[in-house]
């Protein structure tokens, strides 16, 4: 028989947190195509910037996602930056990439977490979630709210750390670390994870890059791509080597978040390390005026971002090119083949964010 | 502002995006901005160990635009998005929604346009 | 499998990561942005700049009638209003918004007797 069945995943599914849905195309219990429904969380956010000032922006943009805030708002503030010709002050970016990082951190922990908990590792999950509280916790006693930070502000940063709390920083990133360290023995070597994770959902070097694929996604597969080392923010003065795995698989993707997290710690104390005293913002003066494009390096891959400006105080268009967007295509390409059994590991390491893609 | 832009006419879009594959450029996503005065500006970006490069074209809203996806598969999405949202002319898109990705049939056609006029007295304070 | 073993059972000798929350509360951050608390209104000049800069809308100023009002509920907690106040009156609390039954909007009118006052002022 050659029959083909189609059977939807999604958009309710115990491993997509949010509503994501695939309309697989089966051929016994081998997936021949893939095709995605999105748009059930489309919240026309491009669509509000042009209502608001540009200032105001800053705090929309952060609730294009829940987990990337601080990224998205970066990304857009470094772009409005450049184009009024702003000079950010030394501190604040500094201070830029220590919330940067630790958002990173919270992020690739709870896509740790979540991937035990799609293949049902439940006390691995309740352990990565557990460390990733930590960082959660310094997230609100420097910035004050847990994911939607609202720290960034066109020219600067809307708060300062103290010295007690930088060195509280250390510490805690310290003590993430050495858990880290035990979740990683397990997500490394277990016979499960591997058995789930190994040979499975394969993305050879060049298929990436005719894809588009980004972020870990990209560097799982061997492409040494990290928009970090172009230097924005602080990053330029920061020893930064992008985290590069071959095998391209399930396991290489999840290997490359992992030794992300040791980076970001890395990253968190040199940063601290080196952070200059001095002013956190400078005053904005006048109106944007002209087009720009402002790329950042979010958990989940590059994200670009496009602004026009009319010299008015609200923009004319705001384009948001978020990773996952990216990623989506490569995992229809990628799904072809496989057994439905393995689609709920295949989907989860894209670590899809629907709310970014949509926006 | 940005650098490395290329102004190309529509006729020659296919071309040059496939000059782009054989040097070795990877697609990012393409933007669509509206003029005002019934042009659409599309950008395609690309990217090259980190150094991007754009190819742009100007539009007229009834112009039909050849889609790019059977060469570069990830504008698959950006292109639907485009097309809905913009109510851009794009054909033979690999995977084409037809204008439901994003809307559903109740919505407005082209949102993000600017020349839509909206009656207040149905939608009830609608900006612009 | 003996990696995550150690882990539990160092999981089962220490203390419990969660807290028994209605019955033990943690004390919030002293830096955190709970919510918006009030505004001092007698200190209020109404010049709505809070209104104009807050993202949500959820502030209505009144010069006129003499009232400032939030809406708890499209508020975002982003503490733009009281970054921007001249008069430094809008008040956070790093506590969060308790739950409550109904929607009601917080609204503060100053007082007849100042009005004079600040109209000459």
């Amino acid at each position: 028989m050659n029959g083909k069945t189609v059977i939807p995943f999604g958009p309710q599914h115990p491993v997509l947190p949010e509503p994501l849905q695939l309309k697989l195309v089966m051929q016994d219990e081998k997936i021949v195509e893939a095709i995605p429904a999105i748009g059930y969380v489309h919240r026309g956010l491009e669509k509000l910037t042009e209502t608001k000032e540009f200032t105001q922006n800053v705090f929309v943009i952060e609730r294009i996602c829940g987990i990337c805030s601080f990224k998205h708002a970066l990304a857009y503030c470094q772009g409005m930056e450049n184009l009024m010709g702003i000079e950010v002050p030394d501190r604040a970016r500094f201070l830029r990439v220590i919330w940067g990082e630790l958002h990173r951190m919270h992020s690739h922990l709870l896509w740790l977490g979540l991937l035990a908990d799609a293949f049902g590792f439940e006390s691995l999950f309740m352990q990565a979630w557990r460390d990733r509280e930590k960082v959660m916790d310094i997230m609100e006693a420097t910035a004050g709210s847990r994911v939607i930070i609202s720290t960034n502000q066109i020219g600067g940063t809307r708060r300062d750390i103290s010295p007690e709390m930088l060195a509280k920083i250390v510490d805690v990133v310290n003590d993430v670390k050495e858990d880290i360290e035990r979740v990683e023995k397990v997500f490394c070597n277990d016979y499960t994870v591997k058995h789930r994770m190994v040979g499975i959902g394969v993305l050879s070097k060049e298929n990436a890059k005719l894809w588009g694929a980004v972020g870990p996604m990209a560097r799982g597969s061997g492409i040494a791509e990290d928009v970090r080392t172009l230097g924005y923010a602080a990053y330029g003065e920061l020893d930064l080597e992008p985290v590069v795995e071959t095998d391209g698989d399930c396991y290489a993707r999840m290997k490359v978040r992992l030794r992300e997290l040791y980076q970001s710690i890395d990253l968190i104390k040199q940063a601290i390390a080196k952070i200059p005293e001095g002013p956190i913002n400078v005053p904005v003066k006048g109106n944007p005026n002209g087009e720009v494009i402002s790329r950042v390096e979010q958990p989940r891959g590059e994200a670009l971002y496009y602004m026009r400006a009319n010299g008015g105080k609200t923009l004319d268009r705001l384009r948001v090119r978020t990773p996952t967007f990216a990623n989506i295509p490569t995992l229809l390409k990628m799904l072809p083949g496989h057994h439905l059994a393995d689609v709920p590991i295949l989907i989860l390491t894209i670590d899809p964010c629907i709310s970014c893609t949509e926006r | 502002m940005i650098e490395n832009v290329t102004n190309i006419p529509l006729e020659s879009l296919l071309g040059h995006v496939q000059d782009m594959l054989f040097s070795g450029y990877r697609f990012i996503t393409a933007t669509s901005v509206d003029n005002g005065d019934g042009t659409i500006d599309v950008l395609y970006h690309f990217d090259k160990e980190l150094e991007m490069k754009h190819l742009r074209i100007t539009v007229n809203k009834q112009d039909e635009i050849p889609s790019i996806s059977g060469i570069y598969f990830g504008a698959v999405l950006v292109e639907n998005e485009m097309k809905e949202l913009f109510g851009l002319n794009i054909k033979n898109i690999v995977i084409d929604y037809g204008g439901h990705m994003l809307l559903s049939d109740e919505e407005l056609d082209a949102p993000m346009s600017r020349q839509i006029t909206i009656v207040n007295k149905d939608k009830g304070g609608e900006p612009q | 499998m003996f990696d995550m073993i150690g882990n539990i059972f160092k999981n089962l000798g220490t203390k419990p990561a969660t807290r028994c929350y209605p019955f033990e509360k943690r004390e919030p951050f002293e830096a955190s942005r709970g919510r918006v608390k009030g505004i001092e209104i007698e200190k209020c000049i109404f010049c709505g700049i809070c209104s104009r800069k807050c993202p949500a809308d959820a502030i209505r100023v009144d010069r006129n009638a003499k009232s400032w009002e939030i809406d708890p509920f499209k508020c975002v907690i982003c503490g733009a209003c009281a970054e921007v106040c001249p008069k430094k009156c809008v008040i956070m609390d790093e506590a969060y918004t308790q739950p409550t039954t109904a929607k009601d909007k917080l609204t503060y009118v100053q007082a007849a007797k100042e009005e004079s006052q600040s109209q000459a002022g």
